[in-house]
């Protein structure tokens, strides 16, 4: 479904992606973990288009998107959530919901009906508020909210778009323990057909929603495989999760 | 155009370009490390050419007024500084801008109040006051003067960029002010230098320029257009920017007045189209994007 | 955007009018012009409401395209002998045109880059329009002509009848554009004023919005310099300076951002006070700017918004 292949990229003289390569099926669960500074978030931006890698492609359900923009790779089935929340603060999470609704929909041509007249627009939003489990504050600002049911958005806007690739920046970033299950839970409950692909600090989230992780370390990847083979694997004992005993 | 008129023209847009360097470099360093542009830099420009018109008045001494006017310019800035940025710190980058746009209104009114509304001039020293002859070429005297001041403006400008402290605040300023602002150690007074000095070189520039060109209300803005190409020709926050920014746009302004009359002034404005539609981060861009 | 809110804007906007209207009764002769004059601003105010309000593109340069629609009508009327009630529609064409060229450039740089860019384009078409032959120079273009609405028993040259079709302009173009607003089109220019990475990161090509929402902005201030040229049967490069821009972003912006009928207050508003200001003083333009910095640093929501802030608290204590 996604397939990164040798992407490369530099700050200056900083190599901060070395040669990642990934592969990403329909219906992966696939998470991104290694520590600060290892590259994930810039391999984020490489695969959604906010970067241009130095070397290097992305495809796309086969096809070669290395040289589109965001929006065109998200209108071709690939969006994220972002690590620190990016939402419309100044609208409520109803407004969000629709407003991510009808830019999935391709609605924006309409000039002359109201937003809110779009036929089943805001049913639908209704609807995906409960998928992601904010119907109970569907009319609340988005700036009123803790920041965990902010985050629950945060997913839910991306979900808006009918993905078929979704990338998912540290999930439950700063969260507490109940949102932390309550995101946990959500993320178990996606549609089985989206390739998600998450990248998280928190391991105890990995394995549970992880079928396969890839460890980066200063832009490379140290090993790939089932979260077991992973969590066996000698280099990354030493590096990332530290000696064992045992 | 034969070699003569060439090296005239050069030397003109040269002139020009040093000029323009003198107002732009202020704006671009400060936009750099601030995210802020003022508008009203303009307006810092006209301020001292007026004070140094007056102190050129008053004293006869057209070096008094080269003193005078980017201090006067300075101390404008300093209290702009303190009584209204500081205080916006919080409210972004674009309501500041607003801001500075406002006080352009208030700028051109009173320079009228204070100075009436009549064209001016100061007189270049008599030092300066003859042509020279060179190379086969005849060149008013003055004018080499303003390449000079501002080369050794640039130079001294990068000297301290790069060798001292100051400076080197300045650039960790510009290439990554998270981290600069986590040093803490006085970032803060710093960017108020930075930010006086900016506003001492448009004073200095509004003086220098009073002999060649016309001191009036207005002349802000009529200074403010290039000086803004330049900015976004060269790239912000860099010294190298605004130098070769205000090299090409002060050479395209002058060749572009001989070579196509009819067209003459917009030069400049291609050179910005052009830019815009091929690099719009700016010919030289900083590394941190705007 | 809550049905209360649109409500409470329809009823300022319908007091607005009814004042308009009555003024337009009352008033004599230069009362009128002065009316029409208001109307025109409103239109051209709520045009940069678009640009700046709803897609955040904050823009010093919106008098081109005002000063572009006046000069087309004045250039195909007088040179090209076209017929004025062709001619305004062409001349509206022209500045949306014009608006999109421009647009192209301008939208490729953001924020306070934008702002210069405007800015330095706005001076360009001054400066043509100052050192052109064709059009007149400084001198400008007299005797645009203007369309024969007798069929109406109307006449553009009486300034009772320029009013009326200014304000029924103005109302019309008020009701358009709220419209437009509250539309799909005009919820992606809010979210491309709100967050453009999200949105773009969301697959709206936020680039043709705001081409989109740029020359739709240009095309309606061209309207209102078509208009402007109509009042005063006269185009000249004064309305195309720097200052014109600059104004009717203060009339935006003191009026309150993103309402519509905030701008169109605050031209109202801008106009009276100028006209107030003027005779006491000949530095009113330090006064201006002095109110200006203030309302951007203590009431940013503009009157409307303070207004409407004002009454929203009143009616939660109630």
């Amino acid at each position: 479904m996604l397939e990164a292949r040798g992407l490369r990229k530099s700050f200056g003289a900083l190599e901060v992606t070395r040669g990642v390569s990934l592969a990403l099926p329909e219906g992966a669960r696939h998470a991104v973990v290694g520590p600060n500074g290892s590259g994930k978030t810039t391999l984020f931006n490489l695969l959604t288009g906010e970067l241009r890698p130095d070397e290097g492609r992305v495809l796309l359900d086969g096809r070669d998107v290395t040289a589109l923009p965001p929006d065109a790779r998200a209108r071709a089935g690939l969006t994220r959530s972002f690590q620190k929340n990016n939402l419309f603060m100044g609208l409520t999470v109803r407004e969000n919901l629709a407003l991510a609704l009808a830019i999935g929909e391709r609605a924006g041509t309409v000039f002359w009906r109201r937003f809110e007249r779009m036929p089943g627009l805001l049913a639908r939003a209704e609807a995906l508020g409960e998928r992601v489990r904010l119907h109970e504050v569907l009319d609340f600002p988005v700036r009123s909210l803790p920041y965990g049911t902010q985050r629950q958005l945060e997913v839910g806007l991306a979900l808006a778009i009918e993905p078929k690739v979704l990338l998912l920046d540290e999930p439950t970033a700063g969260m507490s323990a109940e949102e932390t299950q309550a995101m946990t839970a959500l993320i178990a409950g996606l549609p089985r057909e989206i390739a998600v692909l998450v990248i998280e600090h928190d391991m105890e989230v990995v394995f549970e929603i992880a079928e396969r992780v890839t460890v980066l370390d200063y832009g490379s990847i140290l090993a790939e495989g089932t979260p077991q083979e992973v969590r066996a694997t000698d280099a990354v004992r030493r590096r990332y999760l530290g000696e064992r005993a045992g | 155009m034969d070699i003569a008129d060439f090296a005239t023209q050069t030397l003109n847009g040269l002139q020009y370009a040093m000029l323009l360097f003198l107002l732009a470099v202020g704006l671009s360093v400060v936009f750099g490390l601030m995210n802020f542009v003022n508008l009203a830099h303009g307006t810092l420009y006209m301020v001292g050419a007026f004070v140094g018109f007056s102190v050129a008045t008053r004293t006869g001494s057209y070096w008094a007024a080269l003193a005078a006017g980017p201090l006067a310019a300075a101390l404008l800035g300093a209290a702009f500084y303190f009584l209204l940025l500081k205080r916006m710190q919080a409210a972004g980058p674009m309501k500041q801008v607003l801001v500075t746009f406002g006080l352009i209104f208030v700028g051109i009114d009173a320079v009228r109040w204070i100075w009436g509304e009549d064209s001016q001039s100061i007189l270049a020293p008599s030092a300066l006051g003859e042509s020279v002859s060179f190379l086969g070429l005849v060149y008013p005297a003055y004018r080499l003067f303003i390449i000079a001041l501002g080369l050794a403006v640039a130079l001294l400008l990068h000297l301290g960029l790069e060798r001292t402290r100051l400076g080197a605040v300045v650039r960790a300023g510009v290439d990554d002010p998270v981290t600069a602002a986590s040093l803490g150690i006085n970032v803060d007074l710093a960017f108020f230098a930075v930010f006086c000095l900016g506003c001492a070189l448009a004073g200095l520039g509004g003086v220098v320029a009073a002999p060649v060109l016309q001191v009036y209300p207005g002349m802000d803005v009529a200074i403010l257009i290039p000086t803004l190409i330049v900015v976004v020709v060269g790239g912000p926050g860099r010294l190298s920017g605004a130098f070769w920014g205000a090299l090409l746009i002060g050479m395209a302004d002058t060749f572009g007045k001989v070579m196509i009359p009819d067209f003459s002034g917009f030069m400049i404005y291609a050179v910005m189209a052009l830019v815009l539609l091929l690099r719009p981060s700016g010919l030289l861009a900083a590394r941190h994007g705007s | 955007m809550t049905g209360g809110e649109d409500f409470r804007r329809h009823c300022v906007a319908a007091v607005l009018l009814a004042a308009a209207l009555m003024g337009l009764a009352l008033l004599g002769y230069s009362g009128r012009d002065r009316l029409a004059e208001i109307a025109i601003l409103v239109i051209f105010a709520m045009s940069l409401d678009l640009l700046v309000g709803f897609t955040g593109l904050v823009s010093l340069g919106h008098a081109l395209f005002f000063g572009l629609g006046a000069y087309a009508l004045a250039g195909l009327t007088t040179m090209a002998k076209i017929p004025p009630s062709l001619a305004m529609p062409l001349a509206i064409l022209a500045a949306a045109i014009a608006a999109f060229l421009v647009g192209i450039l301008a939208i490729r740089v953001r924020g306070v880059f934008f702002i210069m860019i405007t800015l330095a384009f706005g001076q360009m078409g001054w400066a043509y329009f100052q050192r052109s032959r064709t059009f007149g120079g400084i001198g400008g273009i007299s005797g645009v002509g203007q369309p024969d609405l007798g069929a109406i028993g109307l006449s553009l040259a009486n300034p009772a009848d320029m009013a009326l079709i200014a304000i029924i302009a103005a109302a019309l173009v008020y009701l358009g554009m709220a419209r437009v607003t509250a539309s799909p089109f005009g919820r992606m220019l809010v979210a491309v004023h709100q967050n453009e990475s999200r949105a773009r990161a969301l697959g709206l090509p936020v680039q043709r919005y705001k081409l989109a929402a740029f020359t739709l902005a240009g095309a309606i201030a061209g309207l209102a310099g078509v208009l402007a040229a109509e009042r005063t049967n006269f185009v000249s490069p004064d309305l195309l300076v720097w200052t014109v821009s600059g104004e009717v972003l203060i009339m935006v912006i003191v009026g309150g951002l993103g309402t519509l009928v905030g701008p169109a207050l605050g031209a109202a508003v801008w106009v009276l006070l100028r006209d107030y200001l003027s005779a006491v003083t000949p530095y009113w333009m330090l006064a201006m700017g002095l109110f200006f910095v203030a309302v951007v640093l203590f009431a940013d929501e503009g009157l409307y918004g303070l207004a409407a802030r004002i009454s929203r608290r009143s009616t939660r204590d109630a």
